[in-house]
């Protein structure tokens, strides 16, 4: 039976939306952080060492292994094991193969290839063994999962006791006025942007309204929680146009 | 993602190995180096390699026996 799921605020069958999603990253893939900068006025880059920061590593060299899903460009996993110690590494793992080409390529231009590997794979089915990671990062991948609920569970389940979620992602403006403004940013300014940059608006214009159909901050909390995650908590940026939401796996 | 690498040297990365399962059973993989594959006897599939990245995807996987 199909089950109806959005695309964007396009309502699609459910086996569709992974297929129209993976088009989206496909067809932007090489100007993947061009495309963050005009979606977050370069804010991403702040946005993602702040959150980069987040994760307890050891400055000493005892191993700490970090999962990246949906990193495929590389930019979460670089940051952490140029600034996590010696024993650190990442995995970086994400569906569109894409993202990963541009994300393997610039791993290896960094000379960090020893330190993360790249995996093609579903966040709704990770190719992990139970308790594999010390930290668990998804940042602006959540929202474009089909089932939010079981990539969660598969979060709590690749994580060791004691190992940390992490997710970045978009999320809903509470500060009057600034909601306004960004509301004529993302409806007006970006698609039109992403035609100018990369002749692509419709794509932009998925990435918008996948935005605005993402769970509230205090929602998605409940999510967290509904995984099993204790000591959930999160913390906007920029006025709630980003948020970075915590668990703990206890 | 077609004509990205020349190289024949991709091989994966042992620490990888350790932790990888079958995306749909959780169960074990055997790497066959020569065919850059990584078997799932338990879902009867084998995922392949491409440049040295293993594509854990159901959809990907080559039927076995």
């Amino acid at each position: 039976m199909t089950t109806a799921t959005t695309f964007g605020f396009r309502d699609v069958p459910e086996e569709e939306r992974q297929r129209l999603v993976n088009g989206v990253f496909a067809s932007v893939a090489e100007r993947y952080d061009l495309m963050n900068d005009l979606m977050s006025g370069g804010l991403h880059r702040l946005w993602k060492d702040d959150f980069v920061s987040m994760i307890d590593t050891p400055r000493d060299g005892r191993p700490f292994r970090l999962i990246d899903v949906a990193g495929g460009t590389g930019d979460v996993a670089m940051r952490f094991v140029k600034s996590a110690g010696s024993g650190a590494d990442a995995t970086i793992c994400d569906i569109s193969p894409e993202m990963l080409a541009v994300g393997k390529r610039r791993v290896a231009e960094a000379g960090l290839d020893e330190r993360i590997t790249c995996v093609e794979g579903n966040a709704e089915t990770l190719p992990f063994a139970d308790k594999s990671f010390d930290a668990y990062t998804i940042a602006f991948g959540i929202r474009n999962v089909t089932h939010i609920e079981t990539a969660l569970a598969e979060a709590m389940r690749v994580l060791k006791i004691g190992g940390r979620l992490l997710v970045l992602e978009f999320s809903h403006v509470d500060v009057p006025m600034l909601d306004r403004l960004y509301d004529f940013h993302s409806f007006e300014v970006i698609p039109r942007l992403g035609k100018l940059a990369a002749g692509d608006a419709d794509s932009y214009r998925y990435l918008v309204e996948s935005i605005r159909k993402f769970p509230k901050q205090d929602a998605f909390a409940g999510m967290i929680r509904g995984a099993g995650f204790e000591r959930v908590s999160f913390r906007n940026l920029t006025g709630g146009v980003a948020a970075i939401h915590s668990g703990w796996k206890i | 993602m077609t004509s990205s690498s020349e190289r024949l040297e991709a091989t994966v990365d042992p620490k990888l190995l350790e932790i990888l399962v079958c995306p749909l059973t959780k169960g074990p993989l055997e790497f066959d180096a020569a065919k850059q594959e990584l078997i799932s006897r338990s879902a009867k599939l084998a995922y392949p390699i491409r440049d040295g990245i293993p594509i854990m995807l159901p959809e990907e996987a080559r039927k076995i026996d």
